[in-house]
């Protein structure tokens, strides 16, 4: 119940249709939250979840805090924290998941991790030797990390060689050492007992900047290291069987070099390979489409009005003949448009359709639905949910294997006969031009409810109210096609669902004559 | 599109072409002609490689009886796989105009090490035991033991193509390293022995500058060379250097005791020689009494390097008699090695000439200036005579071998420096013996000997007329050429001073400047935010960089950096540059953005683009002077004041600025692209220096950006920014035209060309 509050709180849409039909007694409670709660269900899983790459930040760069008072200094790891060090340490991954928490706990672990990480940045590689020599567990640290020398051994050999330097190593033919003149930097050797105990900051900046421009790996949230460190080995092992497997990265390399040694502009521009379009969220394309076309069709609107209202229809209708008498005499040439003119039309239809599609759209901020009144508007979306809700109970019902269900679905048709009649009282009457016939039909032959024949008949009658209708005209005439457009698909729902309603009656009836109410 | 040059027609594979290029084509075609040599300023983004391979090839196609030969050099391997991708696509376009008559073969050649496709040996972690793995393999004398021991292993790769003879040779087309290796994978042919056999026939070799000025490669890969080769040394701005590199040697205490050791085992090789198979060794001091010129019978797998430099006359000449034998040789080389260990005691910095060097040498251990002379040909035909196939184990007394040929064969152009310790760090004993080579002339003396054209060309030769003088060589052509722009596509800036009006420099006194890093470190975080996809930074040397994003990272400038972009770092160590360039290049591809850190005159400035997105703007951080206070450089110095009457401080400016033209160069690469460049440091306004800048940067430097602050940067480079993203006329409207097709080109005759494009 309080979720149910809670709920309605968030929708008073919901809340509308909870009240339009629990409590008017056609759905009972149960029915109507069983369907609600999948479709909420469904809202909360496909809830665009963004998949968040890592911090550009080195977090874990991070300067440790000290209380001032002792020489003691305080590390605060996070989740966070602690996937960006395994994810670019992998040895220190390694290390974890051979060392907790057989060999240590996990507090000693990051304990000696920070003290490594100390003695790094010391820059005294003599004494970071020492250290190593001396405890086996905190050397794992403080040496250099095979995993990822291994990892860049492997990739090296997939690195396109027009960037390749390191083929360059000794392409001179006798390589001799201390050849040359000394260059800078070159100076600093260094004995080779300390070689492996050589880091930089350089070092770590490059394998941080490489980790998250591959992104993250994983979709562990939990906060539970040792599964973080896991996964993390796991896709590693992924990543490497892909790259055996895939064979054509190779050609791929091939035609990008050959791409890439073209000089553009001396060359005729190239097809460009064409790619797929693939579109997630149509709904989100299409709505961005239109927010781009509504920007230009709101500057065009106004012009397009005047245009049309310039001309009388025995002016079109001279200047066609005049154009089609031209054609006769001189044929036709070779554009039969001006071009700019064709242009011109081309974009007012685009415009239309885009605009028509968007209408459906929710945050109808610039759309037509918005010029509506407000009153009107939520009308329409409430009409519109309202079936919505119903088709969907009606069609849940099928087949219908018990006297309930039968009550059921003849309490949605009638239901829906009620909607539409509210739809015919809300003031844009000639919304409902198009589809009083067939509400007539749908009333009269599917559901004998007099008193709707009744309303149908005010509604027409209002209709063919000169008065309001050319007032509306007037006004609006320019959103009358976009509105039955949109009004269409409602009633295209309608039909189906009293067509399937009349068949199955027939088929029923048909089945067993002598009982004309249907099963037992 | 197809083009006349007087007498030959020019296949280029576009259907555009800058005027520039036609302009460079025709200048080089001159050249060939008038079998000299020449001199090409191009700017960097006007298609200089493609230019040049499309006209040597064309003009070797136009003239079938000729050997004109193409010998591409290039600085780096992947510089050669990047050239040999152009040399692709005009192989394409050729097949197509022409059909089998363009039927060339070009290759890229490169050490055992890139080219080797047995994965026992190729797994090896350097060179050195990649080579060494290979000859454990291939040499004549394991291979005669597997003959009759099945045990003892080979490679079978080798094998197969030993055993295909004559009929192992590669179909005419273009093979890039890659190619080579798929090609051998295919065949099951040893690709590097191959490549190395059709070096002979093809009519393209894109090789790496060591193959024709390291004397110890050049004698023996490019000896079959014909005398009609053209020789091109592309990206040369920095050829000098390379020259003296490959010809100075320094000499450690660690180098020392490694040749000790060597020599020790070489002495028990020798008693087991004499134990077992005495002949040998006999056979050998009679083939050293015919002379050295004898070697060239020993089979391809055995070959050792001979020495260019040495003249033909000793080549024939008899070893002198007292090293024909192996124990004295070692002997020799013992009491050689003594000496410098003696040398390298010393307390003080000594620097002397090579004459002073020997003349010592002679009267100390008693070995005069001709025996040092041989002995880096006697110490390998001893290595072969005792079958020593680790070689790797042995370079260590191929240093000193080496070192001591130098010696004995130059008298003037060289200085011998003995250093005890380095002067940034007086503490620590280190005693170094530099044989510095101060005269580039003398490695690429032989190249311009023996090849009738040999062409220079770089974006950066400015001032063109001193290289000449630093080569001693002749040019027939020496221009410089301007780059015809459809719209100011390159941005040039100088900035002195930071958003606080306090000047930036990376002079001496103001380097370490707390104000001055947090300024540039300030420059570069407004700037990540303004500026799309990638930039690139070079700083004046590694130590200062280190420095400087320590520094960074502590005040937070870094961490704000970080939040616009990733950042990349160039590090000593090559995989880790490599793959961190690799990263980056993705990073600006996904449209992440980032920021590359590089050094000046390290290996990414030397051969790395950063065109497009890859690089919006390059920002150099100070001017990258030499480290002065190098005695090397000093006495470089001195001898260039005293042959060339160079000036020092002209020299060292010079020297700066090509460094910092070269690095900011590498951001165009085409008049599509756009990029702008700051030079950072207050120095740069200062006519003297600025005026060093090649002329193309020049051209755009207004008036109004010589002195900037960063804020007033920021501006102009929004501005900018949002002007080079509109979409323009490319072929440059009216006015001067900066795209030429070939209608235009046959409308203006060659000779009004030149008047439309200045």
């Amino acid at each position: 119940m309080a979720i149910m509050l809670i709920l309605f709180l968030i929708c008073s849409e919901l809340q509308k249709l909870h009240k339009q039909f629990v409590i008017g007694d056609i759905l009972s409670e149960t029915e109507f939250w069983a369907t609600r709660m999948k479709l909420l269900d469904d809202k909360a899983s496909r809830k665009p979840k963004q998949r968040v790459g890592l911090k550009s930040d080195m977090i874990f760069n991070v300067k440790p805090s000290s209380d001032g008072q002792s020489n003691r200094v305080t590390f605060n790891l996070t989740p966070e924290i602690i996937h960006q060090i395994f994810a670019e340490k992998p040895a220190v991954r390694q290390a974890y998941l051979t060392f907790v928490p057989s060999k240590m706990t996990e507090k000693d672990f990051w304990t000696k991790y920070w003290r490594a990480e100390y003695l790094h940045s010391t820059k005294n590689i003599v004494a970071a030797a020492a250290e190593a020599a001396e405890d086996e567990e905190l050397a794992v640290f403080l040496k250099q990390d095979d995993i990822l020398a291994n990892e860049a051994r492997r990739k090296i050999r997939r690195v396109d060689p027009t960037l390749d330097m390191e083929a360059d190593e000794g392409d001179d033919y006798t390589h001799l050492p201390d050849h040359g003149l000394p260059r800078d930097g070159s100076k600093d050797v260094m004995d080779s007992q300390y070689e492996q105990y050589r880091r930089s900051f350089l070092q770590d900046l490059n394998r941080h900047a490489a980790v998250v421009l591959e992104g993250r790996a994983i979709d562990v949230e939990s906060g539970d290291t040792r599964s973080v460190a896991e996964a993390l080995a796991r896709s590693k092992q992924v990543e490497l069987a892909n790259e055996a497997s895939d064979g054509n990265v190779n050609q791929e390399r091939l035609d990008r070099i050959s791409r890439m040694a073209e000089i553009e502009d001396l060359q005729a521009p190239r097809d460009h390979p064409v790619a797929p379009l693939s579109i997630k969220d149509p709904r989100d394309y299409f709505d961005s489409q239109q927010a781009n076309a509504l920007k230009t069709f709101g500057d065009t609107l106004a012009g397009t009005k005047q245009m049309t209202s310039d001309l009388s229809t025995s002016e079109a209708y001279g200047s066609l003949r005049e154009s089609i008498s031209e054609i006769k005499a001189v044929g036709l040439r070779a554009p039969i448009v001006k071009s700019e003119v064709a242009l011109k039309v081309l974009n007012g239809l685009n415009q239309n359709i885009s605009s028509t599609k968007y209408q459906i759209g929710k945050n109808a901020r610039e759309s037509v639905l918005d010029r509506l009144p407000k009153i009107t508007r939520d009308e329409l979306l409430l009409h519109w949910t309202s079936i919505q809700e119903l088709l969907k109970h009606f069609w849940s019902s099928y087949p219908i294997t018990t006297t309930y269900l039968y009550t059921k679905v003849n309490l949605a048709i009638m239901m829906y006969c009620n909607v539409i009649t509210s739809v015919s009282s809300f003031p844009l009457q000639w919304v409902l031009d198009e589809c009083e016939i067939r509400i007539i039909c749908g009333q009269t032959e599917g559901c004998h409810v007099k008193n709707l024949s009744k309303a149908t008949g005010n509604i027409l009658s209002k209709c063919h109210d000169p008065a309001s209708t050319t007032d509306l005209k007037e006004s609006q005439s320019d959103f009358r096609h976009q509105v039955s457009l949109l009004v269409q698909p409602m009633l295209q729902a309608l039909d189906a669902a009293f067509a399937h309603y009349d068949a199955d009656l027939q088929k029923r009836s048909a089945k067993s004559g002598e009982r004309p109410n249907g099963l037992v | 599109m197809k083009f006349q040059i007087e007498d030959v027609t020019v296949y280029f594979p576009y259907d555009h072409i800058y005027p520039e290029q036609h302009a460079y084509m025709v200048e080089l075609k001159r050249a060939l002609d008038a079998k000299g040599h020449c001199l090409l300023e191009m700017p960097t983004g006007t298609g200089k490689t493609i230019a040049l391979l499309s006209l040597i090839t064309s003009y070797a196609l136009s003239k079938p009886s000729s050997l004109v030969k193409l010998l591409y050099c290039t600085r780096t391997v992947h510089e050669m796989e990047k050239t040999l991708a152009e040399l692709k696509l005009l192989h394409r376009y050729q097949r197509l105009h022409l059909g089998d008559a363009a039927r060339t073969l070009a290759l890229g050649l490169s050490s055992r090490k890139n080219l080797c496709i047995n994965p026992a040996v190729v797994s090896a972690e350097n060179r050195d035991s990649v080579d060494a793995g290979c000859r454990k393999l291939t040499a004549s004398w394991v291979r005669a033991l597997a003959v009759e021991n099945p045990n003892i292993p080979t490679c079978r790769f080798y094998e197969d193509y030993e055993k295909a003879a004559s009929d192992a040779v590669l179909p005419p087309g273009v093979y890039t390293l890659q190619d080579l290796r798929a090609f051998g994978k295919e065949k099951e042919w040893c690709p590097y022995f191959l490549a190395r056999h059709m070096v002979q026939f093809a009519n393209v070799v894109v090789y790496s500058y060591q193959y024709l000025l390291d004397p110890k490669v050049a004698g023996i890969i490019s000896k079959e060379m014909q005398r009609e080769s053209v020789v091109v040394f592309d990206e040369a701005h920095n050829i000098d250097n390379v020259c003296i590199e490959a010809l100075s040697v320094s000499v450690r205490r660690q180098t020392l005791e490694g040749a000790t050791r060597n020599l020790n085992k070489m002495t028990q090789e020798i008693q087991r020689f004499k134990n077992t198979d005495a002949g040998r060794l006999r056979a050998e001091y009679n083939r050293l009494v015919d002379g050295l010129a004898q070697r060239g019978n020993l089979p391809i797998g055995d070959t050792w390097l001979s020495n260019p430099v040495l003249p033909d006359d000793i080549l024939k000449q008899a070893v002198p008699g007292h090293i024909r034998k192996a124990e004295s040789f070692v002997s020799l080389l013992r009491r050689l090695v003594q000496y410098l260990k003696g040398r390298l005691e010393t307390e003080n910095v000594e620097k002397e000439g090579p004459v002073a060097f020997v003349g010592s040498i002679n009267a100390q251990v008693g070995i005069d200036q001709k025996t040092l002379r041989f002995c880096y040909d006697r110490l390998h035909s001893l290595m072969l005579t005792l079958e020593i196939t680790d070689t790797d184990e042995f370079l260590h007394i191929q240093t000193i071998c080496d070192f001591a040929t130098l010696v004995g064969t130059y008298t003037r152009g060289f200085s011998i420096i003995i250093e005890p310790f380095d002067e940034r760090m007086p503490h620590i004993p280190d005693p170094v013996l530099q044989l510095s080579c101060h005269d580039a002339s003398l490695a690429i003396k032989p190249v311009f000997e023996r090849f009738q054209s040999v062409v220079i060309t770089s974006g950066t030769l400015s001032p063109i007329d001193l290289y000449p003088r630093l080569l001693n060589f002749n040019p027939v052509v020496s221009r410089s050429f301007t780059m015809s722009l459809t719209r100011d596509c390159i941005c040039p800036m100088v900035l002195t001073r930071g958003s606080d009006q306090l000047p930036v420099s990376t002079k001496f006194d103001l380097r370490s400047d707390p104000g001055v890093e947090r300024n540039y470190g300030r420059l570069l975080l407004e700037m990540v935010s303004v500026v799309p996809d990638g930039i690139v930074c070079f700083f004046v040397s590694y130590s200062y960089m280190d420095g400087i994003v320590n520094s960074w990272n502590e005040t937070g400038i870094l961490k704000e950096i970080m939040q616009h972009k990733l950042v990349f770092i160039e590090t000593q160590d090559v995989v880790e540059t490599t793959l961190a360039l690799d990263n980056y290049r993705k990073a600006c591809d996904c449209g992440r953005g980032a920021v590359f850190f590089s050094v000046a005159r390290g290996k990414v400035a030397e051969g790395i683009d950063f065109d497009r997105h890859y690089g919006r703007l390059v920002i150099m951080f100070g001017v990258p002077f030499q480290y002065t206070l190098s005695r090397i450089l000093l006495a470089r110095l001195e001898y260039l004041l005293e042959t060339f009457q160079i000036k020092e401080g002209d020299f060292l400016t010079f020297d700066a600025l090509r460094q910092a033209a070269q690095c900011v160069g590498r951001v165009i690469r085409s008049k599509a692209d756009y990029g702008m460049m700051i030079f950072a440091d207050k120095r740069y306004s200062r006519h003297d220096k600025r005026s060093k800048l090649p002329g193309w940067i020049l051209s755009h430097l207004r008036d109004a950006h010589l002195n900037l602050s960063t804020d007033m940067a920021v501006h102009i480079a929004r501005e900018f920014l949002r002007k080079m993203a509109q979409p323009y006329d490319k072929t440059g409207g009216s006015g001067k035209k900066t795209l030429l097709s070939q209608e235009d080109l046959e409308k203006v005759g060659n000779g009004s060309l030149g008047e439309m494009l200045f």
